[in-house]
């Protein structure tokens, strides 16, 4: 029915529209110098501004505060990932005593909110002197996706078809081989979907980023928009310019690699 | 399985569980410890059941409660909105991927950035209310930011854009996975557009809807802490009206060093999320026999 | 802390570190090696700092100081906005603080003295530079002093002067009791003005209200301490008077419509750019806001409204250093403070942050721009009084101090409602913290003086 289709159409584009809002937004005012958003806050900018743009990416933050997310992010996949396979391999292909328990207790992990465990983090840290230092955060970070890495793995694991091991273990490799040259290969778009799901949760934290790293040198990106924020909160346009630059690695990411990303995104919902 | 020593699995155990007992085990008994004494700075007396009585009986604890609770509410709307525009994009019309890559870029922005945009377009004199009083629509220009009334549904509306979008790519996903035969039949039975939504898709997809709302409802209690940080001043404000369970945490444990109070309120978060998680994974049960 | 913006949000105001006990050990074993590496040629002295945040220039001048300074080779360290506290009580309890500590004013700084974690000054440094430094009435406890004043932040009302003319006011004689305030509010409004306010979003300026109004209703800060330890209560008229003052601003009508959504800065943005007429702000932003309405910006007591002993008084903030009590060389250190505090260095300073040190020795006829001359001969100069607010138990602060202005100012809570509030929040720091009220009811001793 024309009619009908249409209307979908006006729906969705009205969707569209209010879901691309807040961009378009933020783009424009950081277009607009600091006099002309006092008087003209909705419309189009009367004469485009780099200037904010110029500022943030040549006196800013910004880019430390990226590299530090990226350095977590690295860091907690790198040992999370690792860790996950191991522990996945062994619950997915060895029996043992305690294998269902430790996979129920681990898998149930994913159930318990971070909040809970940054008190008596915190404290610990403090008295051990490892607030704002990347290796303590990273194992934090680490060990909130691990549970769900297990899980994932384990399940795609235990998929592999037993004609694969079997005939592995005939050719003589030991577990270590296996894991390797067998498993972890088929793994691949599991793998994948895991790195870009545990990195996103890092890279967008703030609760751990925000009491793990108070040191203005580790500071993350999500928590420097946050000072970022307080900071110029009287400097509009340039503000909106720091989001802009600030969005723009998951953007460019986001288009570049879309199929991965929403993937990924949406294995990190079933978390 | 002739390899199998008796060490090897748990030597591929190990770190993962070290790591884990680490994280969650020790956090997990040491918060249970602390939420019974009277902690400054990294330990204190026993005082047993002390801290549990004082929170329960401030009103700022059950106000942050009812302000989660409150964001309960969202969760019919977000899923109203996800099915409403995943079922649109599920009749393919031309240029929906087009559509479908715009409706998920809400998810993708990092929260902190979208609530600082937010925060500005919101403000009294912002450009929203411009566009309203412009329109003649005074009465809706609302103190979105500043109002005590207010903040907490700005902050609910935030959340609800920015968590439908996720809702559409769930739904939308489950759609395509759906054998299409049936939905066919339907259209030449001479079922409407809306017939068909109702009587065909939207059963089949309860699995997946459950599971939405159930990991939302858990997303309420215990994952808000970005929105309401960056929105509410860092403070739960204006006044105490954005203050949620998580900030409250947070608060006692930076601003007024109470670590045995935090651990107090963080014990009773986790019963309540393990309570939940049991919910889930009957969801998932049922949600398993469907084919998710 | 008073001067949040263009600095980091502080992240927390203090953090309770250690036990006394650990903190104890540690000290011990520390000076146990400590007098032997000690005697080495010229001392080596570590200073701990903060400030460039809000006060640029403030770095170019302590590393020409510490180039200076001959007597001993100092090292600085810049602290970021979030650590200030936190990371000089770990490394004084660990037994390793640095010699020289910057402090901010009041609980800020008191809770290290009650860990035993700062010396004394008035044994190290001369009567005369302590007092001339004004550490204020805040840094006293048991009879001992703690701070030396560094820079001041006088707590100003602005007023734009342009717009008093507009409103047919006398742009040099700004309203000083509260029914010419609001004569003059209403003169404003009449002529189109938005009289008073700020910005409210962010939550200080309820906490400069307290500064300003609640200080009227007292006659020492050690009432104020009264009110949180329970010897006094919030719900008496008295002590409440001023939320309902500001109630009265606001049924009037003379807030501006944007303060609860605007923040702080911002808000003071308004009155330099002739949009409100007057509002809260802080002294060290003078110099340049002067400077951009070509002294057009005037600077005024709150007009008074309370009758307490403290109503009227000009607000002197002041930001200190401090001695570790763990400090090696403490007579090295003192030196260097005295050092700071000469007048070729209080001359120095002046000239890299073009802001003015705390010291009455400081020469008032180098300050060039007008305006400023004359808010310091007001604020500086004259008798004055320190910010209360730095007394404020953290959770108080946050659950009572600033929830109550916003909440007054949209309407939502009365002044007396304000009041009960207060009482309640004070009731409850009580509960949840009896080993603070200890100390505070021996600090009360000091604050009445």
């Amino acid at each position: 029915m024309k009619t009908g289709h249409s209307f979908k159409q006006a729906v969705l584009i009205l969707a569209c529209i209010v879901a691309l809002l807040p961009s378009v937004f933020m783009i424009l005012t950081a277009l607009k110098s600091q006099e002309e958003y006092t008087f003209n806050k909705v419309g189009l900018p009367d004469a485009l501004v780099g200037a904010h743009f110029w500022a943030i990416l040549s006196d800013s933050p910004f880019f430390h505060w990226m590299l530090n997310s990226a350095i977590l992010a690295f860091g907690a996949v790198v040992l999370g990932t690792l860790v996950s396979c191991t522990g996945a391999y062994a619950i997915a292909r060895m029996e043992f005593r305690g294998r269902d328990t430790i996979f129920a207790i681990s898998t149930s992990l994913m159930a318990v909110p971070p909040v809970v465990m940054i008190v008596p983090l915190f404290v610990l840290y403090t008295q051990l002197g490892l607030i704002s230092t990347f290796s303590g955060a990273i194992v934090i970070y680490a060990g909130l996706i691990t549970p769900f890495s297990v899980y994932l793995l384990t399940t795609f694991f235990r998929t592999v078809p037993q004609e694969l091991f079997d005939a592995a273990v005939i050719d003589g490799a030991n577990h270590h081989q296996i894991l390797r040259h067998v498993v972890v290969p088929l793994s691949v778009p599991a793998l994948l979907t895991l790195v870009v799901v545990n990195a996103l949760f890092v890279w967008n934290d703030l609760l751990i980023a925000v009491i793990f790293l108070q040191e203005d040198g580790k500071r993350t990106l999500m928590a420097g928009i946050s000072v970022f924020q307080g900071r110029y909160n009287n400097q509009i346009p340039l503000a909106m310019a720091g989001m802009v630059v600030a969005s723009a690695p998951m953007v460019i990411l986001y288009i570049t690699f879309q199929r991965h990303f929403i993937r990924g995104l949406m294995a990190g919902a079933i978390k | 399985m002739t390899l199998s020593r008796k060490l090897t699995p748990y030597l591929y155990l190990a770190p993962m569980l070290a790591l884990l007992a680490f994280v969650f085990g020790f956090s997990i008994l040491r918060v249970f410890e602390f939420s019974f004494k009277m902690v400054r700075g990294i330990d204190g007396p026993w005082i047993g059941l002390r801290n549990y009585r004082l929170v329960l009986s401030q009103p700022l604890f059950w106000e942050s409660v009812r302000h989660n609770l409150l964001l309960l509410l969202a969760i019919p709307a977000m899923v109203a909105i996800a099915l409403l525009l995943s079922l649109l994009l599920y009749d393919r019309l031309r240029g929906w991927k087009i559509y479908r890559t715009i409706l998920f870029f809400p998810y993708i922005l990092a929260i902190p950035i979208i609530a600082v945009v937010m925060k500005q377009m919101f403000q009294f004199s912002g450009p929203v209310n411009e566009v309203l009083r412009w329109l003649s629509l005074d009465f809706m220009a609302l103190d979105w930011i500043g109002s005590t009334d207010v903040a907490l549904w700005t902050v609910m509306m935030l959340i609800i854009w920015r968590e439908s979008a996720l809702g559409v790519i769930l739904f939308l996903s489950r759609l395509l996975s759906l054998d299409e035969s049936v939905v066919e039949a339907a259209r030449l039975d001479g079922a409407n557009w809306w017939q068909r939504a109702w009587y065909v898709l939207i059963p089949q997809m309860r699995g997946v809807i459950e599971f939405y709302v159930v990991i939302s409802v858990i997303t309420m209690l215990s994952a808000v802490f970005a929105y309401i940080y960056m929105m509410g001043g860092g403070r739960g404000g204006p006044g105490t009206s954005t203050m949620v369970t998580e900030l409250y945490i947070y608060n006692a444990l930076t601003r007024s060093s109470l670590p045995g109070i935090a651990s107090a309120v963080s014990v009773m978060l986790f019963v309540v999320s393990l309570a939940l998680i049991y919910l889930l994974f009957v969801v998932r049960r049922r949600a398993g026999g469907e084919g998710a | 802390m008073t001067n949040k913006p263009n600095s980091a949000q502080p992240f927390g105001r203090r953090r309770f570190l250690q036990t006394t006990a650990a903190g104890v050990g540690g000290m011990a074993l520390g000076s146990l090696f400590v007098p032997l590496v000690a005697r080495a040629q010229t001392p080596e002295l570590t200073m701990w700092w903060w400030g460039e945040q809000e006060l640029p220039g403030l770095q170019a001048y302590v590393d020409e100081s510490v180039a200076a300074y001959t007597a001993a080779t100092v090292k600085p360290m810049l602290q970021d906005t979030a650590v200030v506290i936190s990371q000089f009580q770990t490394a004084a309890a660990a037994g390793t603080p640095p010699d020289i500590q910057y402090l901010w004013n009041g609980i800020y700084h008191m809770e290290s003295v009650w860990f035993g974690y700062l010396k004394p000054l008035n044994g190290l440094l001369s009567e005369d530079t302590l007092r001339a430094s004004n550490p204020t009435v805040l840094s006293n406890f048991g009879g001992n002093t703690y701070r030396a004043g560094w820079y001041p932040l006088p707590m100003v009302w602005y007023y734009n002067k342009d717009l008093f003319d507009k409103a047919g006011l006398d742009a040099d004689a700004p309203p000083k009791t509260w029914a010419e305030l609001l004569d003059a509010c209403d003169k404003l409004k009449t002529a189109g003005i938005e009289p008073l306010g700020g910005g409210m979003q962010d939550g200080y300026w309820a906490e400069w209200w307290m500064s300003h109004s609640f200080v009227q209703t007292l006659d020492t800060a050690g009432e104020a301490v009264e009110l949180f330890i329970g010897d006094k209560d919030f719900n008496d008229p008295r002590y409440h008077e001023h939320w309902v003052r500001l109630e009265e601003l606001r049924t009037l009508g003379f807030l501006n419509k944007d303060m609860p959504s605007l923040e702080l800065y911002p808000g003071i943005d308004l009155v330099v750019a002739g949009k409100l007429g007057m509002g809260q702000s802080i002294g060290s932003r003078l110099p340049a806001d002067s400077k951009a309405t070509n002294g057009r910006i005037g600077s005024m007591v709150m007009p008074v409204f309370g009758k307490g002993k403290l109503a009227g008084k000009p607000i002197v903030d002041t930001q200190g250093l401090g001695i570790a009590e763990g400090s090696a060389n403490p007579e090295a250190a003192a030196a260097f403070l005295e050092y700071l505090n000469t007048p070729e260095r209080l001359e120095a300073f002046h000239k890299a942050t073009g802001w003015l040190p705390s010291s009455s020795r400081f020469d008032a006829d180098l300050i060039e721009d007008a305006s400023v001359k004359a808010m310091w001969k007001a604020w500086g100069q004259s008798p004055n009084i320190t910010n209360v607010t730095n007394l404020m138990p953290g959770q108080f602060y946050e659950q009572a101090a600033i929830p109550t202005g916003q909440q007054v100012v949209q309407g939502t809570l009365t002044g007396e409602q304000a009041g009960e509030l207060a009482a309640r929040v004070a009731q409850e720091w009580r509960d949840f913290n009896p080993d603070l009220v200890e100390k505070y009811q021996q600090w009360v001793v000091d604050l009445s003086k």
